[in-house]
């Protein structure tokens, strides 16, 4: 049975990213920065309607700008626009300024319709229908669980609260895009995405190709959080117009594209009444959700949690249970997997609604939480993050802190199921007789440091350095790996490496008759190959990796009570993964879903405008993203477990942040407020301050 | 951005000349071409003045300071005889955007930027700014809109320097035609609160030459609120400036930014204040009076609370105690 | 595609200027370049130039870039699509983000909100003349050693305004990096290890509270 060695040099350790070079130098390319010969720029048109019947798209005139190499339609020219900011056509120049130009030479016939935008307005039963034969809402039903109205009976308390969550876009860096090229030898894309694979069978199958004639290059990309799967509307049309110019075209999309066709997390409106026992123990826990997904509601939102559903109730073990869910259409783009799907939003209700909850039997909501959460490895990550955040002494009664400016804790707890590590990962090593090795595996370094967890793995295994190993990740011509989501890649190349390795070496020795071919005899063995460098191959092996992920997050926070600004002091992460690979970006992993929980539960909201239908902050000034002066002190206690083999923590590091918080504010200021993100007027809101309407 | 014409003019007439009926005035760029970039104005001529002679100085005069319209934020932040002279207009400064547009951005193109409204900024609605038929925020979403209106458009300026110029009752000089204008930061946005599609005083063809800054106050402050702590808009921004004597305020004046189509003051509060000791009671009563005929909107009404808040601290903040 | 540079930048320049002054003394000319030139500069002081490309020369990492590039194109659409200096990245467009941030001389800008024909006559620096002969300078070094990096697309504008920031500032507080590093951002959630490593390449070390704990 295959297993990780107990004394380790660098798993477990802290290894700097072998990609950090390239990246602080600039060499790093991505997909935006290539330019193979003759490449064009490319650039979408999109619809200005939010709801529209399209009966023509004009390009003649587009075709006529100087520098324009090809146009092509998106779809048709008769087709019926859903939402604000669908593709409409796209077009290829020899600069950007030619494709400005030619996209408002784009003539576009159409007749504007009904819409709807807002997920209360959606619901109404007169609201117009964003799909012709489906109502925008259908009506949930309840899933029950027990005797939920008896049990209510016999609460000692119960609380009932309205908790919300808006729309929440993904925004990396990087846009979604590609640069293509397509041959008569085929297509190549050089993509921004989480899933070379899921790309090039895209791209295959759109462009009705063997998937053979289709590769995918990713060596650098700017993020993804789950957006970046599959080959996107903007994939297809960058390959028909390279086809059409006979070029390669670098499509990349806008910032300003970014919020309204790409993806996002769903929004959710949840009603929850919630009861327990005068010792603590959960009752009951009745629940109403609605969220949207934008136009695919349902089915159609492209993984992720279908439509708005979210895990209810969240994480804590209650007897009765009554939970009516439903997604409500909107005519908006549509959601797409957002790292965690569906979990920022249910822990945010839950854990806001166990903290309402303990306020109210007078417990601590420390205790509480111990007292209802049946998950042992978070009981005693409560317990490390206790100490070390000094809870016991920090916290006081909600809203007793002194003063104007007001102080608050919180905590939160996450689980992360994951679906555990994908079996079909596979990789390649070509050794040298020199004893140099390059791995080759198709999976993509999103940024998580997946270059490095090979390096790591593959120097622990071969007794060498991490520097020693090269390593080359993100094209499909690389034996195929799973596409980097639901925090499984890492659980999935360490294996895999481990069992290359493992190959290796046994070939090694039985080429060099040298037993134990690692560390210091490596050359030596290396030396024996021959001339041609032997490659070995490997796959993901049993034994190493398992499933799921959690942790606990406290918030400390200050509110100033008369103009209303939150500032989170400090937050502390406690979470567990397995077995650490690399210490380092694994506490990067951690921070970042933490930064990442805090713009929602602060800073972030997808704004409709229901008088116009459009989204009103497709940008970085009014769609706010946690700046370098907003974010806290973040500690992270990083829990071992060599015992579990590999997991991952992409996701769980950022679901628990908006319920700390939250609860943290609602200590402080003694008030609850229930809707993200918590901006200063909701804040004098709540505080009762705010002024009625007389404009 | 469409395409358009360069030029860089040496002189002020010539740039006139240049910029004739069309064309735009390039500063520092931070709003003109971020305004190009979505097609919400039209030109085909820019023209680059940042080569005129004289406007790119600070000058300390007997009474007053001069700080030349080509004078960057950054100058501003830097400067460390402004921060004594006007503590106020350095904590402005400094709280503007980022480094790098503060680097870039001028005292005239900071006075004379465009709205921010989202309405306004969004290149696919034609609200009754320019000149379409409704002012979409007044029913719609509104949270970062004005308190005080004088017209349907309900953009609130956002020039921190504007702000802060009026506290301390500064003197803009502004070339129309030839002739030297001397404008106080009312009259600068007089334009924007009786005019929906203006975004201040100025008329095509005008030049910021220069602010003029009296000396008469030695102290002022400056304070804002975001929803993040930097690079974010205010939502409210407060400026104080007076002259502080064995406690006793006077020649106070207390303007507000982000809350109207002009930084907003109201006489009957400087009055109140004259004379006063500055202490938390007397704040207050000033904070009453300036926010006296505030009308919110649906979503806007928590800037009342925020700006009595900021106006009080503001004040108090001239005392110097930290 | 877009490398186009005019290979005799000095003699159109010659042609134009005559034309302009009626005369075809042509040999005349060729004798006196730099009397020429400057007589050119003052002829074409108040020149209006464009809609169409003219010559723009840029001077960046100490090497000079000859493009012909129209007024409307921006010093970051410059460097990205007309030279292979791509390092600065665009994020947004709209001075928003940071990504695209590079030096004008000491002094860090948004690329993409700066007029390419504006950026002639100073010296530009971009993320990839920081490092002098494959030597990584302390600032990028500090970002790998503190892991203030992850999918590295807003990492060159941080480390520009790092850099800028620890040349005017060698020994700066927590929140004088956070003052010069408030126009960029990062989705990925570098900022901590960011702060770490602008204090480490001002050869300050910030103790970390990171812990590791064995469960078992």
């Amino acid at each position: 049975m295959p297993s990780w060695p107990a004394e380790t040099k660098y798993i477990s350790h802290a290894t700097t990213r072998i990609d950090g070079p390239a990246k602080v130098t600039g060499r790093a390319r991505y997909s935006s920065d290539i330019q193979e010969n003759g490449w064009l720029y490319g650039m979408i048109l999109r619809s200005k309607w939010p709801t529209a019947k399209i009966t023509d798209i004009n390009l003649d005139k587009a075709l006529q700008i100087p520098g324009i190499k090809a146009a092509v339609l998106a779809r048709d020219k008769n087709m019926t626009v859903r939402y604000y900011g669908e593709e409409l056509a796209a077009v290829a120049g020899t600069t950007k300024q030619a494709c400005l130009d030619a996209l408002r030479a784009i003539e576009v016939t159409a007749e504007a319709l009904p819409f709807v935008v807002r997920e209360n307005d959606a619901k109404k039963p007169d609201a117009p229908r964003v799909w012709e034969n489906a109502p925008n809402y259908p009506a949930p039903r309840a899933r029950d669980h027990g005797d939920v109205d008896t049990a209510f009976g016999q609460c000692a308390a119960v609380i009932e609260g309205f908790y919300s969550a808006p729309v929440q876009i993904h925004n990396p860096m990087e846009t979604m895009g590609n640069t293509v090229s397509w041959t008569d030898d085929g297509v190549t894309a050089w993509s921004s995405t989480q899933g070379i694979s899921s790309v090039r069978d895209g791209l295959a199958g759109s462009l009705r190709l063997d998937q053979s004639k289709v590769r995918v290059i990713t060596e650098y990309m700017g993020g993804g959080f789950g957006a970046k799967f599959g080959a996107g509307v903007e994939g297809v049309l960058a390959a028909k117009l390279s086809k059409e110019a006979k070029a390669p075209v670098r499509l990349m999309l806008t910032r300003f594209d970014q919020a309204l066709a790409v993806g996002n997390r769903p929004s959710s409106f949840q009603k929850i009444k919630m009861g327990a026992a005068a010792d603590g123990t959960l009752l009951a826990f009745e629940a109403e959700n609605y969220g949207t997904a934008g136009i695919g509601a349902g089915g159609d939102s492209g993984g992720g949690g279908g439509g708005a559903d979210i895990p209810m109730p969240y994480l804590y073990k209650v007897p009765n249970t009554r939970v009516k869910q439903s997604a409500v259409a909107v005519n908006a783009g549509s959601a797409r997997a957002f790292r965690a799907p569906g979990n920022p939003p249910a822990s945010f209700g839950m854990e806001s609604a166990m903290d309402d909850l303990a306020v109210k039997l007078g417990m601590d909501p420390l205790e509480f939480r111990l007292k209802n959460d049946p998950n042992k490895i978070r009981q005693h990550e409560y317990a490390l993050g206790a100490e070390k955040f000094g809870w016991k002494q920090k916290y006081q009664k909600p809203g007793s802190s002194p003063g104007v400016v007001k102080t608050g804790i919180g905590c939160a707890g996450a689980a992360w199921p994951a679906g555990g590590p994908s079996r079909n990962t596979n990789g390649e090593a070509q050794i040298n007789p020199d004893g140099s090795i390059e791995f080759r595996l198709g999976v993509q370094d999103i940024g998580t440091g997946t270059r490095t967890v090979i390096a790591v793995v593959a120097a622990e295994m071969l007794g060498l350095k991490p520097e020693q190993i090269t390593v080359k990740v993100g094209d499909t011509r690389f034996p195929p790996g799973p596409g980097s989501g639901g925090s499984t890649t890492c659980a999935s190349i360490s294996p895999t490496v481990y069992d290359i390795c493992t190959k290796a070496l046994e070939q090694l020795q039985t080429l060099s008759g040298i037993a134990d071919a690692r560390g210091e005899n490596w050359f030596k063995a290396c030396k024996k190959i021959g001339i041609n460098p032997i490659t070995v191959h490997g796959q993901w092996i049993e034994g190493l990796s398992t499933n799921p992920a959690g942790g606990v997050q406290f918030a400390e926070v200050d509110v100033d009570t008369e103009t209303g600004l939150v500032t989170v002091k400090k937050m502390l992460g406690v979470h567990d993964c397995g077995l650490i690979i690399d210490t380092l970006t694994l506490e990067s992993q951690i921070n970042g879903g933490i930064i990442m929980g805090m713009g929602y539960a602060l800073y972030e909201e997808r704004v409709m405008d229901d008088l116009s239908g459009v989204v009103l902050n497709p940008n970085f000034e009014t769609y706010k993203l946690p700046g370098i002066a907003d974010v806290p002190e973040i500690e992270v206690i990083l829990v071992n477990m060599p015992e579990r083999g590999v997991i991952g923590i992409g996701e769980p590091a950022t679901v628990p942040t908006a319920g700390a918080i939250a609860n943290a504010v609602a200590n402080a200021i003694g008030v609850r407020v229930g809707s993200l993100p918590i901006t200063p007027a909701k804040i004098l809101a709540a505080l009762g301050k705010v002024p009625p309407a007389t404009a | 951005m469409n395409a358009f014409q360069y030029a860089t003019a040496h002189s002020t007439g010539s740039a006139r000349e240049l910029v004739g009926d069309k064309g735009a005035y390039l500063a520092g760029g931070n709003d003109l071409l971020g305004l190009l970039k979505d097609y919400l104005i039209s030109t085909d001529t820019l023209v680059n003045i940042k080569s005129l002679p004289g406007l790119g100085k600070i000058e300390r005069g007997s009474k007053s300071w001069t700080l030349g319209a080509l004078v960057t934020v950054a100058h501003i932040e830097n400067d460390a005889d402004i921060k004594k002279a006007f503590p106020g207009l350095h904590e402005a400064a400094s709280e503007i955007a980022s480094l790098q547009i503060r680097n870039v951005a001028t005292v005239g193109g900071n006075l004379a930027q465009h709205s921010r409204c989202w309405y306004f900024r969004h290149r696919d609605i034609q609200c009754l700014k320019k000149h379409g038929g409704l002012c979409y925020a007044r029913n719609s979403e509104n949270r970062y809109h004005s308190l005080f209106t004088g017209n349907d458009c309900i953009s609130p300026v956002v020039s921190s320097l504007a702000t802060t110029f009026a506290a301390l009752d500064a003197t803009a000089i502004v070339l129309r035609d030839g002739k030297e204008l001397r404008w106080s930061m009312a009259d600068l946005y007089a334009d924007a609160w009786k005019n929906p599609y203006a975004h201040n005083s100025l008329q095509p063809g005008d030049l910021i030459l220069r602010v003029e800054i009296p000396t008469s106050r030695s102290r002022s402050a400056y304070m804002q609120v975001s929803d993040k702590h930097t690079f974010d808009w205010a939502l409210v921004s407060c400026a104080a400036a007076a002259e502080l004597t064995d406690g006793k305020l006077k020649s106070p004046r207390v303007a507000l930014g982000s809350i109207s189509p002009k930084p907003h003051e109201v006489a009957e509060a400087n009055e109140f204040l004259d004379g006063k000791v500055l202490d938390d009671a007397t704040a207050t009563r000033a904070a009453d009076l300036i926010l006296r005929d505030a009308k919110p909107l649906e979503f806007n009404g928590y800037k009342v609370p925020m700006a009595h808040a900021l106006i009080r601290r503001t004040l108090l903040k001239l005392k110097g105690d930290v | 595609m877009k490398n186009s540079e005019p290979e005799n930048f000095g003699a159109h320049s010659r042609r134009t200027f005559l034309k302009s002054l009626g005369t075809v003394a042509a040999t005349a000319a060729t004798a006196q370049v730099t009397t020429v030139a400057a007589e050119l500069e003052k002829a074409n002081a108040e020149k209006i130039i464009g809609p169409n490309a003219v010559p723009v020369t840029l001077k960046v990492n100490g090497e000079k870039l000859k493009l012909m590039l129209e007024p409307r194109v921006t010093l970051l659409d410059a460097l990205r699509n007309y030279s292979s200096l791509t390092g600065a990245k665009e994020g947004c467009d709209r001075a928003s983000c940071g990504a695209c941030t590079v030096l004008l001389g000491d002094l860090p800008v948004y690329s993409c909100q700066k007029l390419a024909i504006e950026a002639q006559g100073q010296e530009i620096t971009t993320i990839e003349g920081l490092a002098k002969g494959g030597k990584l300078t302390k600032v990028q070094s500090a970002f790998i050693e503190k892991d203030a990096l992850q999918c590295g697309y807003c990492t060159p504008g941080f480390v520009m305004s790092v850099t800028a920031l620890l040349k005017r500032n060698s020994h700066p507080s927590a929140a004088e990096v956070k003052h010069a590093c408030a126009g960029n951002l990062c989705r990925c959630g570098c900022q901590p290890h960011i702060l770490q490593a602008a204090f480490k390449a001002a050869g300050v070390e910030m103790p970390t509270k990171t812990e590791v704990v064995n469960y078992a």
